[in-house]
């Protein structure tokens, strides 16, 4: 029975890749025909079945043309969790980010800007296999460091261990921030036109400020329907339902 | 031939024209009536009718009548002809005791249709009592004491005679509640001719004033203090009190021109015949009023901007489903009876992303003695300029109930509206229909090309998205190799010891060596051995700098010592004497010389070693 069950997933994987690959076909021809909910609604439902940052980029494209700006936002940030080395759905982000109302201006540290940067450069995965790797190295420097004879050796030895462990920490602590990231999944993306942020989770409370869609916030609590958001420096309460978390 | 006839009757012209008018059939009678005194009540039809049928007279006499009399008119007003016809019929009616009766309607006969008129209300009034008894019956505020009596003496416009009330519908009332002033004239047995401009009125102040048609001033007759007087209304307003407190009116002047009769003798028939009539001119006062105006009752509500009176709100909303762009207008109708002039308009709180325009507000009042009544219309225009969902919150209306004396607040319903994304709107954020309208001239053509990237159609599959990353065992990867890395070194760290013991167990043991090497030395120096002596110091020199300073054997060479010498912070004069022993014995071993050159170098060799254990480098 098992056996069966092998041979079927052996045979049926590709027939399901082959159909895969035709709808995709059929999506890439909808929208270079310029029927872009055609091919949103295809690409989304290949995503419902096998999410892939090709599908969510496309998908994107899809919706920026018809206007979806907010979506359109939401699927590039998406493609780029999948693929955080993608350089076009790099640009369409910044070109659809070009189009949004609010102009963020992250007050962060520069520094902690530019860790971000780099931190978002490479997946999880990656970091976590560069971390490991490096700790090995450092590893190996240490032992060559105290079991060498030569004292040029155990000097180069001693150097590469202790860069190499700065760096491992340095990865293995972007691994976790980004894992931190993508199970927390506590950004999102404002879908309202027009939504006020309150001082409390309330819709008596007072409005602190107005945010349009497109806009990327932080979420930092959750409380009912109401989550608690950072944007930039601003922090209010929003309702779930004005935003989509990436 | 039927036709003929109607032809004929056309040249004649009568008016019988009006054949096809509707049929009126109206009885018309006093509204007021005095018991004892007959009076007219007639009943004008405007067709030819006949089978003229009388109401019963249950609480009138009928002293003469139906008398009958037809007229008829014809008149050309810029060629057009007009005609009417009139048939009525007179009773002459006498009541019989006081009260308001009603006279039923009479029935008659038109083209062989019955055709019924309107009944007749009549107030019928007492006859006139004593005067004695009527000086009893004054009320101190109505009265008309305060009439001016400087005017004529003439016994016919004595102050009962002829009079102005000022009646006000109410003396005790809210603040902003609405009365009803009156300024009413009495006469009785004057002829009044007429009455002059020259009138006062009061100013009214702590009042809003609102004016309404006066209409023709209508005598009617009113038994008032037990007699019958005819009265006219000279002057009607409708007032709202300001504030609180006890305000008073100001009596009001009237002037009135009376016909008198004069009092001279007769002297021709033409005197009397054209009238022995004066006119006198009469000053009447009507007395000042004082109103008693209460404060509104605290616990106002929040959203009560001053409304006295009873309304009602009536929300309604053009559309709750649109595109952005689209214009949405909710209008509220606030309908009743109060201060309508003065109330506010209450504000909609739009929400962001809609763009409001000033409210277009349409007052169909009327005024009349309860007060102000009508519609207060107003429209609230907004668009929405992006799509999403919208909540616009109730708007509140608070007044002061009259009736109820508390206060209510009417409230419209939340409205939810779904902006769908506006046709003009995504063309924009779309970038293609804007760039064909917007980029048309030549220069900027070159900026078409800002559009997104197009879509990937190669790499489908390779950018899956995992499962994500279980952190259950990764921390195996770095303690596994740590351990392994550990137990290397326990295994190896006997190797580890020698290694870095190495150095310092030569350091340690360098003098010891050195003393053994110089004792060896002492004894080749007593034996006279120049060649061992010279090996021995020279070993000792040269392997306690090596152990000293951890140079290896094979960079065992001057300049090395002299430089290492010199990191440590040796003195230049050490180093020179150091120098100065490795080369004299490196030379005397090749070239030997006297005992007391030997002596010399032992010496020396022991100083510098003791010096330099001295510096403990």
């Amino acid at each position: 029975m098992r056996r069966f069950i092998t041979f079927l997933s052996i045979v049926l994987c590709p027939l399901s890749f082959v159909l895969a690959q035709s709808t995709f076909e059929e999506a890439n021809a909808a929208y270079a025909d310029g029927r872009y909910a055609d091919a949103a609604a295809q690409y989304q439902a290949m995503i419902d079945e096998t999410p892939d940052a090709v599908l969510y980029y496309n998908l994107g494209n899809a919706q920026f043309k018809q206007g979806e700006l907010a979506q359109a936002i939401l699927n590039y940030e998406r493609a780029l969790r999948l693929r955080p080395n993608y350089p076009d759905a790099k640009y369409n982000l910044a070109f659809a980010q070009s189009r949004i109302t609010d102009n963020i201006v992250e007050q962060d540290f520069f520094l902690s800007a530019w860790a971000r940067a780099i931190r978002n450069n490479l997946h999880e995965r990656t970091w976590l296999i560069l971390s490991i790797s490096l700790f090995l190295l450092a590893l190996v420097g240490i032992l060559l460091f105290l079991l060498g004879r030569e004292p040029w050796l155990r000097k180069t030895a001693f150097h590469i261990a202790w860069i190499a462990l700065l760096f491992s920490l340095t990865a293995g602590l972007n691994a976790g921030s980004l894992h931190k990231r993508d199970t927390l999944r506590n950004e999102a993306i404002i879908t309202q036109g027009v939504v006020n942020a309150k001082s409390s989770p309330d819709r008596s409370g007072t409005d602190l400020f107005t945010l349009h869609e497109g806009t990327k916030v932080t979420i930092r609590e959750t409380l009912g329907e109401w989550c608690n958001i950072r944007v930039g420096n601003n922090e209010g309460w929003i309702k779930q339902q004005n935003m989509e978390r990436i | 031939m039927y036709k003929k006839v109607s032809i004929l009757f056309l040249f004649v012209g009568m008016a019988l024209t009006g054949f096809a008018d509707d049929v009126v059939f109206k009885a018309s009678a006093p509204g007021q009536v005095i018991v004892g005194k007959p009076f007219q009540l007639t009943y004008t039809v405007n067709q030819r009718s006949r089978d003229f049928r009388a109401p019963e007279f249950t609480d009138f006499d009928v002293l003469s009548g139906p008398y009958t009399s037809t007229s008829s008119s014809t008149s050309f007003v810029n060629g057009r002809r007009t005609s009417s016809f009139e048939q009525t019929y007179t009773f002459m009616v006498m009541a019989q005791r006081a009260g308001t009766f009603t006279i039923g309607p009479a029935t008659v006969k038109v083209d062989g249709n019955q055709v019924q008129s309107n009944g007749v209300r009549i107030q019928v009034l007492p006859e006139d009592q004593q005067p004695a008894q009527q000086q009893g019956g004054q009320a101190s505020q109505t009265s008309s004491t305060s009439q001016s009596s400087q005017s004529s003496a003439s016994s016919q416009t004595a102050s009962e005679n002829l009079f102005v009330r000022t009646i006000v519908s109410k003396t005790k009332v809210h603040e902003q509640e609405a009365l009803m002033l009156t300024y009413k004239l009495y006469f009785a047995n004057v002829d009044v001719a007429q009455l002059t401009n020259n009138t006062k009125l009061p100013e009214f102040t702590g009042f809003l004033k609102q004016e309404f048609d006066q209409g023709e001033i209508q005598t009617e007759l009113e038994h008032y203090n037990g007699r019958n007087y005819r009265t006219a209304t000279l002057y009607r307003t409708i007032l709202y009190p300001q504030h609180s407190g006890e305000i008073k009116i100001d009596p009001a002047r009237f002037e009135a021109v009376l016909r008198v009769q004069t009092q001279q003798r007769v002297r021709s028939i033409f005197d009397d015949f054209f009238g022995t009539y004066t006119n006198v001119t009469k000053t009447l006062t009507a007395p000042g009023v004082t109103v008693h105006v209460s404060a509104l009752p605290g616990g106002k509500p929040a959203g009560f901007s001053g409304g006295v009176g009873k309304f009602t709100l009536t929300p309604s909303i053009s559309q709750t489903e649109l595109q952005a762009n689209e214009a949405v207008t909710i209008k509220l109708d606030i309908s009743g009876a109060g201060n309508m002039k003065l109330l506010k308009t209450p504000a909609i709180d739009w929400p962001e992303g809609f763009e409001p325009y000033d409210p277009k507000v349409t007052n169909n009042f009327n005024a009349s003695a309860a007060g102000v009544s009508g519609t207060k219309s107003i429209e609230y225009l907004a668009i929405p300029r992006s799509a999403g969902e919208y909540t616009i919150p109730a708007v509140k209306f608070s007044y002061f109930d009259i009736d109820e004396k508390a206060y209510k607040t009417l409230s419209t319903p939340e409205y939810t509206i779904h902006v769908k994304r506006g046709a003009n709107e995504s063309s924009v954020a779309g970038g293609q229909q804007s760039a064909v309208v917007s980029y048309t001239q030549k220069e900027d053509i070159k900026q078409l090309g800002t559009d997104i990237r197009y879509i990937d159609t190669k790499d489908l599959g390779k950018n899956r998205q995992q499962a994500a990353i279980s952190y259950q065992f990764i921390w195996l990867w770095y303690v596994v190799p740590f351990v392994l890395a550990v137990i290397i070194l326990i295994v190896l760290r006997k190797q580890i010891k020698e290694n870095a013991d190495m150095n310092r167990v030569r350091y340690k043991r360098a003098n010891k060596v050195a003393q053994k090497r110089l004792k060896a030395a002492a004894a080749a120096l007593k034996a006279n051995d120049a060649n061992t002596f010279y090996a021995a110091i020279e070993t000792a020199a040269w392997s306690y700098l090596s152990d000293r300073l951890s140079i290896p054997t094979a960079d065992l060479n001057k300049e090395n010592i002299a430089s290492l010498l010199r990191q440590k912070g040796v003195s230049d004069t050490l180093i020179a004497d150091v120098m100065n022993v490795l080369s004299t014995a490196e030379f005397a071993r090749y070239a030997p010389s006297t005992d007391h050159a030997m002596d010399d170098l032992f010496a020396a060799t022991t100083n510098l070693i003791n010096n330099l254990e001295d510096q403990k480098i």
